[in-house]
């Protein structure tokens, strides 16, 4: 029976157990980040909501895309993990809005999901499977079992990637 | 927001509240003439929301919802949203285009753009009313249309912050239809300048 783990706003969740699924309902322009290290099982994901922290606070903060990716790789080695083992996926960074009229920097989706391009190629980790942008909402689950990712949109089934 | 004084949190509440009763019964008045129903509208209320249980509200992240969305920008400046459950939204565009309730089964461009005028006119007649009251003049920019996930579209609200604060201050309403069946969720999210300045007045 699989057990269901909600990853809130500006969340990291860590799980090394087998029937437990990492979900984040319902993102945005948010991303949903997951980490896995098949050698020890351990599954971590990181829901940011924007791309850079802020001057000031505090460098491990989920909330955003930098210090999240951060954060989540340094809570993944805390338990266990092997940085070099971390298989990578990401999903969500949309764009919801899409009116003429909106100026292009609240494209925040695209923001986040370049910031995360921007830190992973600089921390030299290969992103395994993705589906980022577009213009609608998703769930994003990823299974500590084996460390797959799936997305559910409005009105289709849950599918991996 | 993040004053220590919880007194003068209240007062900061009470004040909000009363800047923005005409301007939610203004908006009533002008979605009533869009939809050529008398609607009523709920007294608003002033809400600091932690930041985690945004997405929470109305009926979890992966409920399907369409929100209405604008910004609003001048003396105050902020953002507007409406939120309409998917089935509530089908019956607006019907009632706008004099359509027996039912008709309209899918939301496309013509029911989008229905719907976005919608927000413009509610959201004009709300900013109108508070300028009339405080002479601060503001206008909204184009409305934007949203059908998806109550989180996906509430991921907005924060993403167009520069900052995360760990709550965020609300004005809500309730648009009523025969003063019970609820429309429409009003909420207006004033920008923390236009919050600072509102308190150095008060």
């Amino acid at each position: 029976m699989s057990e269901y783990i909600n990853v809130g706003l500006g969340e990291i969740k860590i799980s090394r157990h087998l029937q437990d699924v990492l979900v984040a309902y319902g993102l945005g322009s948010c991303l949903g980040i997951g980490m896995y290290d098949p050698a020890t099982h351990t599954a971590g994901m990181l829901h940011a909501v924007l791309p850079a922290r802020p001057n000031g606070r505090e460098e491990l903060n989920p909330r955003y895309v930098d210090t999240g990716i951060l954060a989540l790789i340094h809570s993944l080695v805390q338990m266990g993990a092997k940085r070099e083992n971390l298989i990578v996926r990401m999903a969500g960074g949309a764009n919801m809005l899409t009116a003429p009229g909106f100026s292009p920097t609240l494209n925040i989706g695209t923001r986040n999901v370049e910031a995360a391009y921007s830190i992973f190629s600089g921390l030299k980790l290969n992103i395994s499977s993705q589906e980022v942008g577009g213009t609608i909402g998703r769930t994003v689950r990823f299974y500590v079992n084996g460390g797959k990712m799936t997305i559910r949109t409005v009105g289709n089934q849950e599918r991996e990637i | 927001m993040n004053h220590p004084d919880t007194q003068f949190q209240e007062e900061m509440r009470t004040l909000l509240a009363s800047l923005a009763s005409p301007g939610v019964v203004n908006a009533a008045r002008g979605m009533s003439e869009m939809v050529g129903q008398a609607l009523s509208v709920s007294e608003p209320h002033v809400r600091l929301v932690p930041f985690h249980d945004i997405p929470e509200l109305l009926g979890g992240p992966e409920s399907e919802a369409v929100g209405i969305y604008l910004r609003i920008e001048g003396h105050i400046s902020g953002q507007m949203m409406m939120i309409v459950p998917h089935n509530k939204a089908l019956e607006l565009v019907d009632l706008m285009m004099g359509l027996p309730i039912g008709s309209t089964q899918s939301i496309n461009s013509m029911e989008r753009s229905a719907l976005a005028e919608l927000g413009n006119i509610t959201g004009t007649f709300f900013l109108n009313a508070i300028s009339d009251n405080t002479g601060f003049s503001s206008r909204p920019s184009p409305p934007a249309v949203m059908v998806d996930m109550v989180g996906a579209i509430l991921d907005i609200i924060l993403a167009t912050m520069d900052e995360l604060f760990d709550s965020v201050l609300m004005i809500q309403a309730t648009f009523l239809r025969d003063g019970r069946e609820a429309e429409a969720d009003f909420w207006i999210i004033p920008d923390r300048k236009t919050l600072n300045s509102v308190s150095n007045e008060a």
